[in-house]
């Protein structure tokens, strides 16, 4: 077969010619120095089969059935199949390719240079009004945060109120025990007035006590903080007029010495 | 072990400050010139008799005894944090002598295990059951030594038997025997095998005083005390006073303090305002709340007085409040206290008059 084309002419006739002839010296032929070497008896004892040139080859095909069936198993399915991109994902994806973009032009180039500066004097100007513990809520006109429990300190400003015409009113109305606590608050007013003590919400009548200059003011305040003390904390409702008109006595005259010392002053 | 323990100040020298100086009885109420509505001369006897006893051994420290004794009306634990050597452990051991009660010690170590502390309960083959044997913990009068040396496992035993007196084994409670006060020390300059006590056990004392260094004055007197010698060990100076029935009594008395409403408020704003507080991330439960309240009625009983003033309760705070809050990371790092956090409430907070 393989003869045919180079056989038509001369010097394609000598050339298989001489390759005929290659091929049936090489393996065509056993060779005469390998069959002498060999011993005779066990060469005549192989038996020696002629090839079969008639012989066919047959195909074996698989079955279609099964073929259809090994298909549709996945194991044999070798493309991969792509994931669909949400809806989210494609936002994010769109919005960096776009950022990309908006980088890779020259402003952009120029503000991602710049904005790297910015950011950190952000955070940094951020860190030091937290280490400051500066209220930043404030600046966005929101609330400040509060406590969950929110007990307010409000104040009883003893110079706003109207003492003596409550204390005239308590008195009038027999409520002994409140006109005890508004007589002393006037007498801390007083104090306060004339400088000889400091007003502070958070201070005691101790306090006040050991604020005043030595001499006979603190021994009488002593006193008249002991029964302001009793009636008011020690909840003495039933007062009679008697025990009020003590407590007034002792006041009075504390106030009254308070007079020389503003003269003195 | 409490990282602010070392920085904080004992309660004890700058306790002489005027405000805190102890009112004499007579300044009560019988120097107003009313007539006093509860007769507290009982309650003062009892009080002088513990103070003169306990003045046999230890040199100064009034305000310490004056602060044991309140939390003995009040019902409530104690915590003494100080150094080693400031005689934490005597005092606690001589106020126990000074009371007729059942007393015992717990050295805590790190081994110490709940059944150590709590009792037992073992089988008996002759009578085929269990017997529960009670551990030293059943006393009415418990010192707890180095208590912040054994592990948090040992400490929660202490849980139930502070709050309720009581102890349940096996299902079984056992109540204990009253009065029961632990008394508990610890020291605060030892990282070394220590623990820092539970948020809920420190909670679960009434006080946590911090006992100082004595005076120069007070040193030289304890040192001529000892060298003069008491005629024995510092214990046999002392001799009960005070017996179980005497103090259930005062304490009825105690229980029947008058208490403005407007202090209770004030009671109720100044540990509130532990919650809001920015320098802390933990304020103090309502357990603190009422352990101020039954400290200053035991206080101004002990002050001569049938009534509670807002002098008592600021004296007071510190001593309560200082054990139950925790500060901020940043507040600590600053050097700030509890101590300091407290003053600065006190001074948010309007005195009700």
């Amino acid at each position: 077969m393989f003869c045919g084309p180079l056989a038509r002419t001369g010097r394609g006739r000598l050339a298989a010619g001489l390759l005929v002839l290659g091929l049936l010296g090489a393996g065509g032929s056993p060779q005469p120095a390998a069959a002498a070497s060999r011993p005779t008896a066990a060469a005549d004892s192989v038996p020696r089969l002629a090839p079969d040139r008639t012989a066919a080859l047959r195909l074996r095909r698989p079955q279609p059935d099964r073929l259809r069936e090994l298909r549709q198993q996945r194991d044999f399915q070798y493309v991969e199949v792509k994931s669909e991109l949400s809806a989210w994902d494609l936002f994010w994806a769109r919005f960096w390719r776009w950022v990309a973009e908006a980088l890779e032009t020259p402003s952009g180039r120029v503000a991602w240079e710049y904005g790297v500066y910015v950011f950190l004097v952000l955070a940094l100007g951020f860190a030091a009004l937290k280490l400051m513990q500066v209220d930043l809520t404030r600046a966005f006109g929101r609330a400040p945060r509060r406590a969950a429990l929110n007990y307010d300190t409000e104040t009883e400003d003893l110079h706003a109120l109207d003492l003596e015409t409550q204390l005239t009113e308590a008195e009038q109305q027999r409520n002994y025990r409140l006109a005890v606590r508004l007589g002393y608050l006037s007498v801390l007013r007083q104090l306060s007035d004339k400088g000889l003590i400091r007003w502070q919400p958070d201070k005691t009548n101790h306090d006040y006590l050991y604020e005043l200059p030595t001499g006979p003011l603190p021994e009488a305040f002593r006193e008249l903080t002991r029964q302001f003390e009793y009636v008011w904390y020690g909840e003495q409702d039933d007062l009679t007029a008697e025990d009020y008109e003590r407590v007034r006595t002792t006041r009075q005259a504390f106030q009254r010495r308070l007079v020389p010392t503003r003269h003195a002053a | 072990m409490e990282n602010n323990s070392s920085s904080t100040p004992a309660d004890f020298p700058e306790a002489t400050s005027p405000a805190e100086m102890p009112v004499a009885p007579e300044s009560g109420n019988a120097a107003t010139g009313f007539a006093p509505r509860t007769d507290l001369s009982h309650l003062s006897r009892h009080a002088e008799a513990i103070r003169q006893e306990l003045g046999k051994v230890i040199v100064g420290q009034q305000a310490l005894a004056e602060l044991l004794l309140t939390a003995l009306l009040a019902d409530g634990h104690v915590l003494l944090e100080g150094v080693p050597g400031v005689a934490k452990t005597l005092t606690a051991k001589l106020l126990a002598r000074t009371l007729s009660v059942p007393f015992s010690r717990l050295q805590f170590t790190p081994d110490l295990m709940p059944s150590d502390v709590l009792g037992t309960s073992v089988f008996r083959p002759n009578k085929a059951e269990f017997e529960f044997r009670p551990g030293p913990i059943f006393a009415s009068i418990v010192l707890i030594d180095e208590i912040n040396r054994a592990p948090a496992k040992t400490q929660s035993a202490l849980f139930e038997v502070m709050e309720e007196r009581q102890v349940t084994q096996d299902g079984t409670r056992y109540p204990m025997p009253a009065p029961f006060i632990v008394l508990a020390t610890q020291n605060p300059v030892e990282q070394e095998g220590t623990y820092r006590l539970p948020e809920a056990q420190l909670d679960r004392f009434l006080f946590k005083l911090n006992v100082g260094y004595p005076t120069v004055e007070e040193e030289v007197a304890i040192l001529q005390g000892h060298h003069a010698g008491f005629g024995g060990t510092p214990l046999d100076a002392v001799r009960a006073v005070v017996s179980a029935e005497d103090l259930q009594k005062l304490r009825e008395q105690v229980r029947r303090q008058h208490v403005e409403p407007k202090l209770l408020e004030y009671i109720a704003r100044l540990v509130g305002q532990t919650r809001a507080h920015k320098g802390l991330y933990l304020g103090a439960s309502p357990r603190a709340s009422l352990a101020l309240l039954n400290g200053a009625k035991a206080l101004a009983a002990l002050r001569g007085r049938d009534f509670v003033t807002p002098e008592d309760v600021q004296y007071l705070a510190p001593m309560v409040l200082r054990h139950r809050i925790q500060l901020t990371p940043e507040r600590e790092m600053e050097g700030g206290t509890p101590d300091d956090v407290v003053k600065q409430i006190l001074q948010q907070i309007e005195v009700p008059r």
